[in-house]
């Protein structure tokens, strides 16, 4: 495959094709689907961390105005995937979901405890307040630091000793001469979408399900639901075609749209349930706190001589969540000697889940940081001593890179960044009084391609609806298919539909883990080319058409060409019609091969960033990013700037102000809000520049892309970090930076 | 703790100030003779144009929304968002966080840009309100419209309803002037996938070419 | 939301009746923030008393002080001409205060009037003071990284949040005066003498009297057009609540100061007037470090309550660098 193959001045990037309904109103979320006879639900949640409700008194809330239900583990319909209809007298051992309205226990604050149900929003939201929920407490464990030394490996590693996540050990110390010790923390940080998760629920019969559901994966939820109830797969059908993003918030199936379901059972109508934003932060998951520990080993000269990376994140009291804290540790540079341990500590708060970049983004933060302070401990520049300790091989799997163009990043960025005027020294820059820094960190994550399906129908006008059950929360999963597809059959992308976010529609795995270019993308690649040759053999069988040579035959705007220098060829229409078809359909499935064993796969990249601190105040301003990565192929340019651009900011957020705070006391969240959880607002980012290498990876899939989504927010916090220590000489280990830690 | 001048703070305190005394020597008047007869609100029976009328869940009002003019029956707990989206199934304007934070309810009343999460519908009663889907006309996108395509000024698309209209103002107002002053003024409008700088290229380019908003 | 009764009154006589007549009934002007708290279950009215249509949204300039009705929008206000011109550190307040949209929505006297955003009050599922007088304060040992450091004389503090308000601290520094009608007439209030503090009842952020109406403010002329600043110091650069902000003006011939005023927000209870600094300052050259030295005075006084101990050296920081960009000396 040829450089820059998409994105080139004949073939400039397309715009969004969906952009048209979103900027007019018109795309259709989940809360906003309009069935017939609706009625409304209110989540109601727990007030304590831990204990057993003794009491709900619904008898004002059931004589309220409009009120159809009050659904509570008391009345709850059963769900028939959970086993037993008896109370049961313990706790859930952990490992197991938790399972709303199932019995009187109660496992985190802010824990779904019953539902409100009414023919208007507003009297649900009345009548759930008169609901008396009583309970009594137990003594819950919240505290992060003070619970630390219950901290385990985890029962999942425990179990299973060839866990990536298992302690891990490799090569000798080689000499130090230089050596860092430091411990980084992050706090529980929460996706917050625009769009509050929601949820239509409708049972169309009484093993039939249709639920309009805001979620990164419409099959896998249509899996989980159809094993909840115990009803045929294809008797479920989830539809999320338009989904305010999700950042990670939408990977699972969450209580509340269980509980949505068993309400529309309940009340024998279709049900609407949208989350308070407050309940956003109880209800969907979160970024999990997580402490980290660092040791470097250098010599004199710069080469890193060891690593030791420890990380402790924090899971729920029923779940185990592991990520990919400290796997980075054991790739990026070359080290001799790396030591990894990862643990879990169970704690009385609901379970995390992945968010952007899960575990690099956190995990990098704290290597990247501690780069940053090894490179000052030996006086080198940072991105020089990044540039040292190159790896050339994955020294974990002993490996070589797919394709690796890190140090084509670094060069690039570098350059564009304007990083050859950054003074070594911290504290020496600055500009009308207010302290400037420059800092930088490197960023990477493994690629993941999960078997997907797609199916093409082209239409006797030669145009072709290209369908998988892939998702779009945002980056342009519809825009980056179009693209391929009309590539790939030599058509206009206006002759291209793409359908998506249906569980009807062909198998494709969730948006997540930045796989959906490489496993759904290949699938379209693969479905497109299939179609294309089926039309090419069909031509084929059409006079005039055996004489020629099969390979010299090309498909352009439409038809199939005789050879490259052919221009008047037979177009697709006409090769329908002559066969007396109306349409020409053809599936394919598309997954990885042995090449998974051959190659180490990772996306790479690094990020510049340039802060102002006012040392009055204490407060940061990013005041220029440059970002480079080296994902592949860049299928649509302007889309995956736009994915680039928003994982920055999303970094800087990460960086600057995102933390969940929890009043330990309660083991409740004080934020609760957009008010008291800031996330970054226009005024916060500034012009961010984007730069791609853009060379296929040819190992990975049939269109050289890697995933980018991810990548984008990875090291981001670490470079903004390391841009306010060049600032200020204060080296900040735990996040978010906000003025009060530097003044 | 202690405030070394309690007379400062402290409000019962006789005034410390002599810019207090300047206020009271002059401006020192009773509303003398003002009358606590019974109450005359309306219940009921009054044209519905001049006041909304009707009970604790039911009250009458008029909208004129894009243009038309609709007459509703509410309950009064109803925001503004609330009756769009519910009533009137005007889903363009969106709920992000139901407390005036996100600014995703953007709409115009009476031409001014408004948290529509935040008012109640009562209180627009016979007001002029204009929302995302009056933006084009008919198959032709507004200018922003437009521009937030070219320059890609959006993700998952959830919080451009309320940008564009708030995009509408920030021209309108004369706060586009600047990238760092479109960024100021937009700052009421949050969106998670950091779709800002193109927003902000998106506003800038509208804004240079002098397109009427 | 608990159902109420909507009323819309015509004259302001008519609505202080309205409001006579129900002690659960409550004035609405932008709403801007009594929705958010009756969403929330804190403020539960029986009516609603609109006052959105009153005669109350005049500016003008009269004798020797500006008038702006109660109705007056945060924007409207902020755009004056009489405003920009005259007082232009309370323009400057304004702007830095909450969005575009909530500027178009919300009024001078909802401003006024606007409650804590202590995350506390709001979580009616912890204790709170000023939520219900008597359960506790759950800031003084919890998460109070944004309260209050000053509070009056020895007593304490039965509740620690601070007054969110940019707009009063701008006309706490400036000579502003509260009129207000009520029941028994109409009467003004100096700026310092609307605002509680927190000692014997929380749940009260004012002097008002029930029923009592803001129908205007009063802001005196003065001469601190020249060498104003509003310095808002907070976690994200733009729509967020102080962590402290100063409001300082001066008035300065021949590289003296003549006069000054420095006010405070994000620090207490209600807008904190710095009384002592403005007596400090006058007659003395604008310097750095005199400018430290009277900002370093009063905060001898400040008390933190744990994760706001940072407060104490911000609000001395602010204090400088706000009299700094005032007096125009780098």
């Amino acid at each position: 495959m040829e450089k820059r193959i998409f994105d080139n001045p004949a073939d400039p990037s397309l715009d969004r094709v969906d952009g048209r309904v979103k900027v007019t109103g018109k795309a259709t979320y989940s809360a906003e689907y309009a069935v017939p006879n609706l009625a409304h639900a209110v989540l109601v949640t727990s007030t304590i961390a831990k204990g057993v409700i003794t009491g709900i008194d619904a008898e004002k809330a059931n004589s309220a105005p409009g009120v159809l239900a009050v659904i509570s583990h008391l009345n709850a319909p059963k769900v028939p995937g959970w086993g037993s209809a008896a109370q049961p007298a313990e706790r859930a051992p952990i490992g197991t979901s938790f399972r709303v309205f199932y019995d009187h226990f109660v496992y985190f604050d802010g824990q779904p405890v019953a539902m409100v149900v009414a023919d208007t929003h507003e009297r649900a939201v009345y009548a759930a307040s008169l609901l008396k929920i009583t309970y009594q407490s137990e003594k819950h464990r919240t505290h992060f630091e003070a619970n630390v030394q219950q901290a385990i490996v985890p029962l999942n590693v425990q179990r299973n000793k060839t866990s990536p996540f298992a302690d891990y050990d490799r090569g000798e110390k080689g000499q130090v001469e230089a050596h860092i010790e430091a411990e980084y923390t992050i706090p529980t940080q929460h996706h917050q979408p625009m769009e509050p998760h929601a949820i239509v629920a409708v049972w169309e019969a009484e093993d039939k399900l249709t639920v309009y559901d805001k979620n990164q994966g419409v099959k896998s939820a249509q899996g989980q639901l159809a094993q909840a109830f115990k009803i045929p797969r294809e008797n479920v059908r989830v539809i999320a075609k338009y989904i305010g993003g999700a950042f990670g918030s939408g990977i699972r199936v969450w209580p509340h749209t269980i509980a949505a379901v068993l309400a529309a059972k309940h009340v024998g109508r279709p049900v609407k349930l949208v989350l308070g934003r407050e309940q956003m932060f109880t209800s969907v998951g979160y970024r999990p706190y997580t402490v980290q520990k660092l040791t470097i080993g250098a010599s004199k000269n710069g080469k890193l001589t060891s690593i030791t990376h420890e990380g402790i994140g924090q899971t729920s009291a029923y779940e185990e969540h592991l990520e990919r804290t400290i796997l980075a540790s054991r790739s990026l540079y070359a080290c001799p000697h790396v030591s990894t341990r990862y643990r879990l500590l169970s704690l009385d708060v609901n379970t995390p889940t992945w968010m952007r970049g899960p575990g690099d983004a956190t995990g990098m933060f704290a290597l990247e940081s501690a780069m940053d302070e090894m490179a000052f401990a030996l006086n080198i520049d940072p991105l020089d001593f990044r540039i040292k300790n190159y790896a050339e091989l994955d020294q974990e799997r002993n490996l070589p890179w797919s394709a690796k163009s890190l140090k084509e990043c670094y060069v690039l960025g570098a350059e564009k960044f304007g990083w050859k005027n950054r003074k070594l020294e911290p504290k020496s820059m600055q500009k009308d009084g207010v302290l400037v820094g420059y800092g930088m960190a490197s960023s990477l994550y493994g690629f993941h391609r999960h078997p997907s399906k797609a199916r093409a129908v082209m239409q006797a006008d030669g145009s072709v609806i290209v369908q998988s059950a892939t998702m779009d929360i945002g980056p342009g999963t519809g825009t980056a298919m179009t693209r391929i597809a009309a590539k790939v059959l030599g058509i206009h992308a206006k002759m291209v539909r793409f359908d998506l976010g249906d569980s009807a529609l062909p198998d494709a795995p969730g948006q997540n883990g930045s796989s959906t270019i490489p496993s759904v993308g290949s699938a379209v690649h693969d479905v497109c080319v299939a179609l294309r040759d089926r039309l090419i053999e069909m031509a084929f069988e059409m006079p005039g058409f055996a004489t020629k040579e099969k390979s010299q035959v090309v498909v352009r705007n439409g038809q199939v060409l005789a050879s490259m220098a052919d221009t008047n060829g037979v177009s697709f229409g006409d090769i329908l019609k002559h066969h007396h078809r109306n349409e020409l359909e053809i599936s394919a499935e598309s997954k990885s091969g042995p090449e998974r064993d051959q190659y180490s796969m990772y996306s790479f990249g690094c990020h510049f960033v340039e802060v102002e601190v006012s040392p009055f105040t204490g407060e940061v301003h990013v005041t220029r990013v440059v970002t480079c990565a080296d994902v592949g192929t860049i299928i649509n340019y302007k889309t995956a700037r736009s994915q680039s651009i928003g994982g920055i900011v999303g970094g800087i957020g990460m960086a600057l102000m995102e933390e969940s705070a929890m009043d330990h006391r309660y083991g409740r969240y004080v934020t609760s809000d957009f008010s008291s959880y800031h996330i970054p607002v226009h005024a916060d980012i500034p012009p961010i520049e984007v730069y791609y290498i853009d060379k296929p990876d040819v190992h990975v899939n049939p269109i050289g892309s890697k995933g980018l989504g991810e990548i984008a927010i990875v090291g981001v916090a670490a470079a903004v970090a390391n841009a306010v220590f060049h600032a200020t000489g204060k080296r900040i280990r735990q996040l978010p930076i906000t003025p009060d830690k530097l003044i | 703790m202690a405030n070394d001048h309690p007379d400062d703070q402290k409000d019962d305190m006789h005034d410390p100030a002599h810019e207090d005394r300047r206020f009271f020597l002059k401006q020192s008047v009773a509303f003398a003779g003002l009358s606590l007869a019974a109450p005359h609100w309306p219940l009921a029976g009054t044209d519905p144009d001049d006041v909304p009328i009707g009970n604790a869940e039911k009250v009458k009002l008029s909208l004129t929304i894009n243009g038309a003019k609709k007459r509703l029956t509410v309950d009064p707990r109803m925001t503004l968002l609330d009756v769009l989206r519910e009533n009137l199934g005007l889903n363009g304007t969106k709920k992000g966080c139901d407390f005036g934070q996100c600014g995703a309810c953007t709409v115009h009343v009476n031409g001014q840009r408004t948290l529509s999460c935040l008012t109640f519908a009562v209180m627009q009663h016979s007001r002029k309100v204009e929302t995302v889907e009056s933006l084009a006309k008919g198959k032709v996108l507004h200018p922003l419209q437009e521009a937030f395509i070219k320059h890609d000024g959006f993700q998952c698309g959830y919080c451009t309803p309320g940008q564009l209209m708030s995009a509408v103002s920030c021209i309108r107002e004369g706060q586009a002037g600047s990238a760092q002053e479109v960024r100021e003024y937009m700052s009421g409008n949050l969106c998670r996938c950091g779709a800002y700088p193109n927003i902000v290229d998106a506003i800038l380019e509208v804004k240079s070419k002098g397109l009427k908003v | 939301m608990k159902p109420f009764q909507y009323l819309r009154p015509k004259t302001i006589r008519e609505a202080i009746s309205m409001a006579a007549e129900d002690p659960d009934a409550r004035y609405i002007a932008g709403g801007t923030n009594l929705i958010d708290l009756m969403k929330r279950g804190i403020v539960s009215p029986s009516k609603l008393i609109d006052i959105n249509h009153l005669p109350l949204k005049k500016i003008e300039h009269k004798g020797d002080r500006i008038h702006i009705g109660a109705l007056a929008l945060n924007s409207e206000v902020a755009q004056n001409k009489l405003v920009t011109v005259r007082q232009p550190l309370l323009v400057k307040a304004l702007l830095a205060g909450a969005s575009g949209q909530l500027r178009n929505m919300a009024t001078v006297g909802g401003n006024l009037l606007q409650r804590t955003r202590c995350s506390y009050f709001y979580d009616t599922a912890l204790p709170c003071n000023k939520r219900e007088p008597g359960s506790g304060c759950s800031a003084k040992e919890g998460i109070n990284r944004t309260h209050a450091i000053f509070f009056y004389g020895n007593e304490t503090p039965s509740c620690i949040a601070v007054h969110p308000s940019d707009m009063c601290v701008a006309l706490a520094a400036l000579d502003t005066a509260v009129v207000v009608t009520g029941p028994n007439g109409e009467r003004r209030l100096m700026m310092k003498d609307l605002h509680r503090l927190s000692t014997a009842q929380p749940e009260l952020d004012t002097y008002l009297a029930p029923g009592e109406l803001i129908t205007s403010i009063e802001v005196l002329d003065n001469v601190f057009d020249k060498h104003n600043h509003y310095l808002k110091v907070r976690d994200r650069a733009s729509y967020a609540f102080a962590l402290v902000s100063v409001a300082a003006a001066l008035r300065m011939e021949e590289g003296k100061i003549w006069d000054a005023r420095v006010a405070l927000g994000g620090v207490a209870h209600k807008p904190w007037r710095y009384w002592a600094i403005e007596l400090m300052l006058k007659g003395k050259e604008p310097s750095e470090a005199l400018f430290r030295e009277v900002a370093d005075h009063e905060l001898k006084s400040a008390t933190a309550s744990g994760q706001n101990a940072f407060k104490i050296k911000m609000t001395s920081n602010a204090i400088v660098a706000a009299l700094k960009t005032a007096a125009g000396i780098s």
